[in-house]
């Protein structure tokens, strides 16, 4: 279990390092950077003093190990437009971005398991058939425009929902302040709905053609069968027998959902006007505010390294054929 | 029956979530929304405009310049300027004060503009990168508690409009802060104090109890909201929820105005737009098509093309309003009274592009050339060059037109190597106050905004012809002299003056300013 968990560690360093590497190549691939943090007026000397001021005067392979030399000792520098730690940045944004995630999946995870075995169990059916289409649907439709389609009917025209903002709620959790996370946390539902049903659509139809698909292999299996000859009472073949064994590939692809979610926030965060790390990244990379870009990506990276592991352990408890190594 | 239960705290849920939702400020709370948020709140280092407009609340400076680009007292009740006028001294209001409660000086005026040059701070906001450069600012001196004393390079003619645009903030609070603390905890001396920030969220300001230029009717609370896209902005304006919208899009506009809760105010902006002609030697150099560089070196072919655009249809169709064409680079109403726009005449224009010795070909083409723009920088940008490069393309000028990204290509191109072109279209600031402030786009020919590399002598000698006299009357008609050089010499294919879209409640009295910035302290409730 360690001699995994340390190669695992490993592979994370060096998944962290290329992907930062990656970002650093593209953001410099793109221009020299200083021109963005000039007057429109400023004539080429001091052009010359701010490009030396913010380090882009030093050759690439330098201020990339420089960064290297940085991380190394937990510093990724500070940000060119908030003029302090890129790190802090990234981290003060983070909670609310974690919200909108945990809620996405929430809803992906909550619509997504039921609907898939509905469907399965009314296979060719127009209940299946109509569960199908809305999950074709929502896969086929971009979070963008449906974002705006939910702030114009359900917020403008309906007044149900607030259209966007946010109420914090991770965050007076961090301070110790569990009165304001619990006062805030009806408000914050209410901001939380329409962001985070807007990015799970996906995620909530994949998984439900994917939990349908699974059930229908198990279903047709002969342990099902078994079950059933037994007398046991439907509900129990499907959720004690049936759902138990399709569940290894819906648990792999929750997994990686997260990390699908998480990227998925940078659209609807500026939609919604979310104040979390997607739209800071966004604006980051408009800018060109490097070491912000960098250190979101290596949070990123690490989330998503982190949750692929917890993923490998539960896989391995849930099938106790599955080994570590 | 857990089944039972789970669905039934899904539809209490749902039903709480669900429940008609009122976020509307109230009566004494205002609310603005821009695009952006602010970076820091650190007076000498302002960067971009939203964060300007929220300084502005929270700092006063020694003057102001008004809706109408008239330049007024403020901090400073009167000011003298020495023989060589390269010293402005101003005598401060007695009895003002920082938010803190710190006694506000002439000791503080003087550090306000010596704080921002500081090397060790190295600020590269606003007042250091592009105030201090056109000012020529040397140093600020406290002559006295109450005298203040602005040292320039030499005698600047727009000294005022420039010295206007520095906060003024309190020594004592900010000598007990680092660079950091100061970047995220203002110590204001404006109408308005400092309450909450929610970064990327909400800045929340209180207004100041007593304060000596208050506004009656003006609005206790200031909340300035960060809401990044436009329809979300357009939403929450029709819902009522905020009060100012800045950059609506045009297309909104009558979908707002249909709302009944708010009306969007279409103001001509001072950002000048224009297509520059890339006059530079090293560009022509460079340059794979001589016969397109050769072209627009010619006076006759720089008329026609300006001959051959219709602006005004570019306006109405593109910009979803109606402007006025710009006679050259001074934004109205300094802009000489007797010059008339280009007309639209694409016949004229080929007379010109014949007379020129540029005659259509069998195919019906003079000559090709490029026409290079940004793409999403300037309201509708991408269109308004490709409606360009069609009525060129119309008197034969085939012109082919490139989009690019205005912060990874664009920029490097024009602010880096000036190598955009032959035809590139650009969008350059501009004031109210004084047609020199916008002139000194060409204040010299090396100047770094002097992006078509023009060198015409008659209007480059007018600088100094300027800069001999103190007498506003004699100054004007040199300007005036200058303008018809570059209007007939013509390096820009002119355009227009940005027009700006304001969103505005109908609970609100508020009008929008020209120079793009929001400033609500008369804003009242109707």
């Amino acid at each position: 279990m360690w001699q995994y968990a340390i190669s695992r560690i490993l592979q994370a360093s060096v998944v962290i390092v290329a992907v930062t590497l990656i970002t650093f190549l593209t953001l410099h691939m793109s221009g020299d950077p200083t021109y963005l943090y000039v007057s429109e007026r400023a004539s080429e000397r001091e052009i010359a003093q701010v490009r030396e001021r913010l380090g882009f005067d030093r050759p690439l392979h330098v201020q990339y190990l420089s960064f290297l030399g940085g991380l190394v000792q937990g510093d990724t520098g500070r940000s060119l437009t908030y003029r302090t730690s890129a790190m802090d940045v990234v981290l003060e944004r983070l909670p609310a971005t974690i919200e909108l995630t945990i809620m996405a999946m929430l809803i992906a995870v909550t619509f997504a398991i039921p609907l898939g075995i509905v469907a399965a169990l009314n296979r060719g059916t127009a209940i299946d058939g109509g569960i199908m289409a809305l999950a074709m649907f929502g896969q086929s439709i971009p979070s963008f425009w449906l974002g705006i389609m939910l702030i114009l009917f359900v917020g403008l025209g309906l007044s149900w929902l607030p259209i966007s903002g946010h109420v914090p709620v991770i965050e007076p959790l961090l301070k110790g302040d569990l009165e304001r996370a619990w006062s805030n946390l009806p408000n914050a539902l209410r901001y939380l709905i329409m962001p985070a049903f807007t990015i799970s659509l996906f995620s909530l139809s994949r998984n439900a053609r994917l939990v349908r698909s699974s059930m229908l292999e198990v279903l047709s299996q002969d342990f099902v069968r078994t079950a059933r000859s037994k007398g046991l009472k439907e509900r129990a073949v499907v959720i004690r027998h049936a759902l138990r064994n399709a569940w290894m590939p819906v648990v792999t692809m929750l997994g990686l959902e997260f990390g699908f979610l998480l990227s998925g926030v940078v659209v609807v965060e500026t939609v919604f006007s979310w104040p979390g790390v997607g739209r800071l990244v966004f604006n980051a990379i408009n800018q060109r505010d490097i070491p912000l870009v960098q250190s979101a990506v290596v949070v990123f990276a690490l989330v998503f390294v982190t949750l692929n592991l917890v993923v490998d352990v539960l896989y391995a408890r849930l099938d106790p054929r599955v080994r570590l190594s | 029956m857990a089944i039972r239960s789970l669905v039934i705290a899904l539809a209490l849920g749902l039903s709480l979530a669900f429940q008609a939702f009122a976020q509307a400020p109230d009566a004494n709370t205002l609310v603005v929304a821009q695009s952006v948020d602010a970076s820091k709140l650190d007076p000498a280092d302002t960067g971009s405009r939203p964060e300007a407009n929220i300084a502005a609340h929270l700092w006063g400076t020694l003057v102001q310049t008004t809706s109408d680009g008239d330049i007024v007292p403020y901090f400073a009740e009167t000011w003298t300027t020495n023989d060589t006028g390269t010293e402005i001294t101003f005598r401060m209001v007695p009895g003002l004060q920082c938010h803190d409660g710190e006694p506000l000086t002439a000791i503080d005026a003087a550090y306000s503009f010596n704080r921002a040059k500081d090397p060790e701070l190295a600020f590269t906001g606003n007042t250091p990168g592009f105030i201090f450069a056109s000012l020529g600012f040397v140093e600020a001196r406290a002559d006295s508690d109450l005298d203040v004393t602005i040292v320039m390079e030499q005698r600047n003619p727009i000294a005022l409009g420039l010295i206007g645009e520095v906060f003024i903030h309190c020594m004592d609070s900010y000598m007990a802060m680092s660079k950091d603390e100061a970047a995220d905890n203002p110590v204001g001396s404006g109408p308005y104090r400092f309450i909450e920030w929610i970064k990327d969220d909400r800045i929340v300001l209180e207004r100041v109890a007593d304060y000596p230029f208050a506004v009656e009717g003006a609005f206790e609370r200031i909340v300035w909201r960060v809401i990044p896209e436009a329809s979300t902005r357009a939403a929450e304006l029709m819902d009522g929820n905020v009060d100012i919208v800045a950059n609506v899009s045009p297309d909104q506009a009558a979908t707002i105005d249909a709302s009944g809760r708010a009306t969007v105010q279409a103001v001509a902006g001072t950002r000048r737009i224009y297509v520059g002609f890339n006059l530079r030697d090293e560009f022509a150099a460079s340059h794979d098509n001589p016969i397109a560089i050769e072209a627009i070196n010619n006076v006759l072919v720089r008329r026609a093309m300006n001959h051959a655009v219709d602006v005004e249809t570019i306006c109405t169709q593109l910009l979803g309003t109606d402007c006025e064409r710009a006679t050259g680079l001074v934004n109205p109403p300094n802009d000489p009274p007797d010059l008339e726009p280009y007309a639209f005449d694409p016949e004229g224009a080929e007379r010109l592009l014949d007379e020129a010795g540029y005659p259509r070909g069998a195919d019906g083409v003079r000559f090709s050339i490029r026409l290079q723009s940004p793409n999403n920088r300037y309201l509708n940008d991408a269109n308004v060059a490709l409606a360009v490069g069609q009525y060129l393309s119309d008197v034969g000028v085939q012109t082919d037109v490139d989009l690019l990204d205005f912060s990874s290509v664009y920029v490097p191109l024009i602010i880096g190597g000036n190598m955009a072109g032959p035809l590139f279209l650009l969008g350059s600031g501009g004031a109210t106050w004084n047609a020199l402030y916008d002139m000194a786009d060409l204040s010299r020919v090396d100047a770094g905004t002097n992006y078509t590399g023009w060198d015409n002598p008659d209007w480059f000698s007018g600088w100094d012809r300027i800069a001999a006299t103190t007498d506003e009357a004699e100054q004007r008609v040199i300007v005036n002299e200058m303008l018809q050089v570059f209007y007939d010499d013509a390096p820009w294919l002119m355009m227009y003056f940005q027009p700006d879209f304001y969103g505005v409640s109908t609970r609100i009295d508020w009008d929008a300013r020209r120079d793009e910035k929001v400033i609500v302290t008369d804003a009242t409730l109707r």
